[in-house]
């Protein structure tokens, strides 16, 4: 079927749009970010820096606590991508392997707490994060993530263990190999690759957390996207560093996408990437 | 010993469980309890039983009912550009088949923006007259001049302004779950109707929507679910500002409990909003995928 002239040309349209649209707001930025400090609002806005500067960058280092946050941010990510890993890949397995109304129970209990809005789950958090002494410090953030972490990695984790075929455990289980055995050398081997893209979504989720740092972290393990956030309040707004921040703030949620685009979707559906 | 099969699943379920029930469960415990008591965040262990107090006071400040109203008219905004435009854009995409590759690497581009990012980048491009939003509206010649609209400022827009950087960041997510569901339907299918001489409107609406049905509806849902709970891209762009005109359930929620310290009424909101949730999304549950499967 051959396409008219007008059709092509408002499918050539449709697609400018939706490429102008999708991707001027971020490169907007990056080129903000790229201009002297005092550029950064001018009247009338400028599309392309006038003169490349690296000044936004560089007076990051005049902000110890913004850069101490990236530091917590990632921190507080590994310590709740290992918490997350430790509970969710026993459980995974179990559920995928072993069909039983317990493990329906818990897959379907680990799908409503998608439903739980976090700042109902926040409050008392803080309670108890206080009574044990956590808040404030990298593993009490750590462990509050962990509640949307463990969740999101057990549904990724049960669907690649149902593609495991049976036979390889079988097999294992005729040689003499424990249940545990067939688990650890068996299983965690062939899922490996399920396992690294499970715990990038978990890092991410983390890294991009919001609600739960604000109620739990205050000056001690602040993370970056709390510091960010108050960034405009304390110094009025600088926006120069401000894009600065951004980009790097968002530069390892952008790498790790594009390591894994074509699971995006997967993730965001149990609410990985975005909140 | 001998563990049974059984036993073994429960064993390696257990401390997932545990971990769920201490950090999700145990909290929504203690929500529930204290939204049956006066307490304060500074001395949380000297509550009072109120009974409904706090539902009662909920239910009937003018500000939280105006806060549930915002927080409908936001997922509703937010849902239904998301929805149109997603759609939109998977037909395209449905129609220009292996070509739209590139298009959809570029479509998703925002999935891996963090949400506050977005947030602030979206303020930064509505500041009321050196935003560029409103110099390229000038420029177009749709206003007059850049500092016509204040998008972030003006009590009446700013809701729709908060939705988006929501509407830009998930927009993709709704087209590229619908672009998968339409690649799904058979091409015989649809093949068969155009010869039996169904227009495309007509097998747009007898054959794609009622087969899309079911995907239709988990976007919908999730999406509906996450907008609904949306703070922190809110928070970032207007602390829920000006004077409330922004401040949706879970904004009001953790100012409640934060500025002033009022973690009783805070938890009994808490309850209403994750009770009104969970009806809604059973609703539109059955509503949209029981109907398509009862046929």
């Amino acid at each position: 079927m051959k396409a008219t002239f007008a059709e092509r040309g408002i499918v050539a349209l449709l697609v400018a749009l939706i490429v102008i649209v999708y991707v001027f707001p971020y490169a907007f930025l990056v080129s903000t970010s790229l201009k002297p400090p005092a550029d950064a609002l001018t009247i009338p806005p400028t599309l392309l820096p006038q003169r490349l500067s690296l000044d936004n960058y560089r007076a990051i280092s005049e902000f110890p606590s913004v850069q101490r946050s990236f530091g917590n941010s990632s921190l507080i990510a590994l310590l709740c991508t290992g918490i997350t890993l430790l509970l969710a890949v026993p459980a995974a397995y179990g559920v995928a392997r072993y069909a039983s109304w317990a493990g329906k129970l818990f897959l379907l209990a680990a799908l409503i707490t998608r439903l739980i809005p976090p700042v109902a789950v926040g409050i008392p958090l803080f309670a108890i994060m206080r009574s044990l002494g956590l808040t404030d410090t990298h593993i009490g953030v750590a462990l509050a993530h962990a509640t949307i972490g463990v969740p999101l990695a057990i549904w990724l984790l049960a669907s690649f263990m149902e593609g495991i075929p049976r036979e390889l455990e079988e097999a294992a289980r005729v040689d003499g190999c424990s249940r545990l055995g067939a688990l650890l050398r068996i299983i965690i081997p062939v899922a490996a690759g399920g396992i690294a893209v499970t715990a990038i979504f978990v890092f991410l989720a983390s890294w991009n957390e919001f609600l739960f740092s604000l109620l739990l972290s205050s000056t001690g393990v602040k993370t970056a996207p709390i510091a960010i956030a108050e960034f405009k309040s304390q110094y009025s707004i600088q926006w120069g560093t401000m894009t600065s921040l951004s980009v790097l703030y968002s530069l390892p949620v952008i790498l790790f996408s594009l390591l894994m685009q074509k699971r995006i979707v997967a993730g965001m559906t149990m609410g990985a990437v975005k909140g | 010993m001998r563990l049974t099969d059984r036993a073994f699943v429960l064993l390696l379920i257990l401390p997932a469980a545990l971990f769920l029930a201490a950090f999700v469960g145990y909290p929504l415990f203690l929500l529930l309890r204290d939204s049956f008591h006066e307490v304060s965040i500074y001395a949380p262990a000297e509550g009072i039983f109120v009974g409904w107090d706090n539902y009662a006071k909920a239910l009937s400040s003018a500000r939280v009912l105006g806060a549930a109203q915002r927080t409908l008219a936001y997922t509703a905004l937010a849902l239904s550009a998301e929805f149109v435009l997603g759609f939109g854009a998977a037909l395209l995409f449905n129609a220009l088949g292996r070509r739209s590759e590139i298009l959809r690497t570029i479509f998703a581009f925002p999935l891996m923006i963090p949400p506050i990012v977005a947030g602030l980048l979206w303020r930064f491009m509505l500041i009321d007259n050196i935003g560029i939003v409103n110099h390229i509206l000038e420029a177009l010649g749709i206003i007059a001049d850049a500092s016509d609209i204040s998008w972030l400022g003006d009590r009446d827009i700013v809701l729709f302004s908060v939705a988006l950087p929501n509407i830009w960041l998930t927009t993709s997510f709704v087209a590229l779950v619908l672009y998968t569901g339409l690649k799904n339907i058979s091409s015989e299918l649809i093949e068969a109707a155009k010869i039996d001489g169904a227009s495309a409107f007509q097998r747009f609406r007898r054959l794609t929507l009622p087969l899309l049905r079911p995907v239709i509806a988990v976007v919908l849902i999730l999406r509906g679910i996450d907008a609904a709970r949306a703070f922190d891209m809110i928070w970032i762009q207007t602390e829920g500002g000006p004077r409330f005109a922004s401040e949706i359930l879970s904004i009001h929620i953790y100012r409640t409990m934060i500025r002033y310290g009022n973690v009783g009424e805070a938890s009994a909101i808490a309850m209403l909003f994750m009770l009104a949730m969970l009806l809604m999304s059973a609703a539109a549950f059955f509503l949209i995928w029981g109907r398509g499967s009862a046929r």
